[in-house]
């Protein structure tokens, strides 16, 4: 209690770390009887220092090691970073690589929307949401397994291509998945979002103006709810983007539930995306000449017939010219994450910097919940799909 | 306290000494085994989430794995669980909450972690910010991989059930 007896009427809360609502974060929040007057989000407990970590790790040590703050949704993240050493290199993925990262980054966008929408649905006590969301989520999971070899870290795109081709039998197999999928779309409107529970626990809570959104740096997910049609797929676009035809999903209320619904609608967009990527997808190799043809020659048959890269030895010790500098930025699942990377001419990074769109997000929450009731912190919070370690980093 | 019963007079603390019989009787093997397969199949972890393992848990408690099945589902408050799992990297400032919470449960509490990043450190062994939970915690079971597989956390959960069943796992501070 603040200054009780002292004729202030505030009493401070501390939501966290240890609740179901708070994830690895703790929220102070400043409560005026129910009405939150103040919130402030206590970071830094999943501070795990991967920036100065990457200076001890060699370029390709550091892929699995940006992996893991942003769990659920690595393979964009993956590939920034992974632009980023191409750029410091001066390589460039072949066009089969470059479809097939889009392929995984888009596959990595459903589930992770999915598990974004699961956690919203525990936070608002919605064990159903929960349950739904999870389950189908290991669609995706189970079929980018096939592919990678790895539930969720894949560490699939190594500079100048990706590890694995497709296997035998994958379009057919995603076909069905997102048929799937697309199937149980209409079922979570029905039991989710036009539940009137849902529906007067998010509507018009949480509302971030355009101009707010715009001023504060919000992305990702988050700024198109409300109303900003940004997206760096399509104002920057990199992989396979520029030759898919999609939407950029917008809506104007900027509400929680809009958060939300842009969410399920960029999941529709990914399913048209796969679609389009496994239709067309070029022919080739999927390993930039300069590293493929370093690999041994005994393992030139194995790589040919399996679709499994070797790793060259070169990879292992990537050393990009002295004074090099390269930025790169990706559309990550929750935003936009940008990767900036200088090197010093030796085999580690001199520095790597990565901003992770959690991080560009976490302002929202004070700004968010001034004024609204302690029961809409976590309906707020849900809706904006934060996750701690990947703010922390 | 002295009193009398048909003829036998007891001397001492009549409290105290139910409580040490009561005690005694629980640890003989016929109440000991009901007992330890209750807390088998009650196993509360508290909702606790220190790093990004978290993401495998939570998978593991939905409906592919349904830990739920070994008896084993989140609960919120410390104070009504009895089982603390580390899920991955320690950091320190979330190392004080653990061991707050870690304090907060009733005995008898096991404590599991999980993830390489729990056992010694794992991709982060040379971070400045970390702690290694064995330190702090009284650790029973370690999960290895990064993240574990939610099939390694359910096998990890039958795990701890049969060491309590041995009776190597008694979940008291000593
Ligand atoms: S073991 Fe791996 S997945 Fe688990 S917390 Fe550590 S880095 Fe994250």
């Amino acid at each position: 209690m603040s200054g009780a007896g002292s004729g202030e009427r505030t009493l401070e809360l501390l939501i966290g770390p240890q609740h179901p609502a708070s994830g690895h974060m703790r929220l102070v929040a400043e409560v005026d009887g129910d009405v939150v007057v103040r919130l402030r989000p206590d970071i830094g407990y999943v501070h795990r220092t991967v920036e100065k970590i990457a200076e001890t790790k060699t370029y390709l040590q550091t892929i699995p090691l940006i992996e893991r703050p942003p769990l659920a949704d690595t393979a964009n993240h993956n590939l920034g970073y992974v632009m980023a050493v191409e750029r410091l290199l001066g390589v460039e993925a072949p066009p089969r690589a470059q479809w097939l990262r889009t392929l995984l980054a888009e596959m990595n966008r459903i589930h992770s929307h999915l598990y974004g929408l699961g956690i919203h649905g525990i936070m608002l006590g919605s064990s159903t949401a929960f349950m739904w969301a999870f389950g189908d989520r290991e669609i995706m999971i189970e079929m980018a397994k096939r592919l990678t070899g790895a539930r969720i870290t894949y560490s699939y795109m190594i500079p100048g291509g990706v590890r694995r081709d497709l296997p035998p039998g994958f379009a057919e197999e995603m076909e069905k998945a997102l048929r799937y999928l697309e199937r149980r779309l209409p079922d979570y409107d029905r039991i989710f979002f036009s539940n009137p529970v849902t529906r007067a626990r998010l509507e018009g809570v949480g509302v971030l103006t355009r101009e707010d959104a715009i001023r504060l740096g919000v992305v990702g997910p988050n700024l198109r709810a409300s109303g900003v049609a940004y997206d760096v797929r399509r104002a920057r676009p990199y992989a396979a983007y520029p030759e898919l035809d999609f939407q950029v999903v917008t809506r104007s209320e900027g509400d929680s539930m809009a958060r939300m619904l842009v969410r399920v609608g960029e999941i529709r967009e990914s399913i048209r995306m796969i679609r389009q990527i496994l239709a067309r997808m070029p022919d080739g190799p999927i390993l930039a000449e300069r590293y493929a043809k370093m690999i041994p020659p005994k393992w030139r048959d194995y790589v040919r017939e399996t679709g499994r890269i070797k790793f060259p030895a070169i990879l292992a010790s990537l050393r990009p010219p002295k004074g090099a500098e390269a930025v790169s930025r990706v559309e990550a699942a929750r935003g936009e994450a940008v990767f900036y990377l200088v090197s010093d001419g030796g085999p580690r990074p001199y520095r790597m910097r990565m901003v992770t769109p959690s991080l560009r997000n976490v302002v929202l929450f004070s700004h968010l919940t001034r004024g609204c009731r302690v029961a809409d912190i976590p309906a707020i919070y849900g809706s904006l799909d934060y996750f701690p370690p990947e703010a922390d980093r | 306290m002295v009193c009398g019963l048909s003829g036998t007079v007891l001397v001492g603390n009549l409290e105290r000494s139910a409580r040490r019989a009561a005690r005694w009787l629980v640890e003989r093997t016929p109440v000991r085994g009901i007992r330890d397969w209750g807390i088998k199949f009650s196993l509360w972890p508290v909702h606790f989430t220190t790093a990004c393992c978290g993401a495998e848990f939570a998978a593991a408690s939905a409906p592919r794995f349904d830990a739920e099945r070994f008896g084993f589902l989140p609960f919120v408050g410390p104070r009504q669980c009895n089982l603390m799992l580390i899920e991955g990297t320690l950091t320190r400032k979330m190392a004080e909450a653990a061991v707050w919470v870690y304090e907060q449960m009733p005995e008898p509490k096991f404590v599991m972690s999980m993830g390489a990043c729990a056992i010694d450190g794992g991709i982060f062994w040379n971070s400045y910010n970390i702690v290694r939970p064995k330190d702090i915690l009284p650790v029973e079971v370690f999960v290895p991989g990064c993240p574990p597989r939610p099939e390694a956390v359910a096998r990890s959960i039958i795990m701890l059930q049969k060491r309590i069943e041995r009776g190597e796992s008694v979940g008291l501070r000593v």
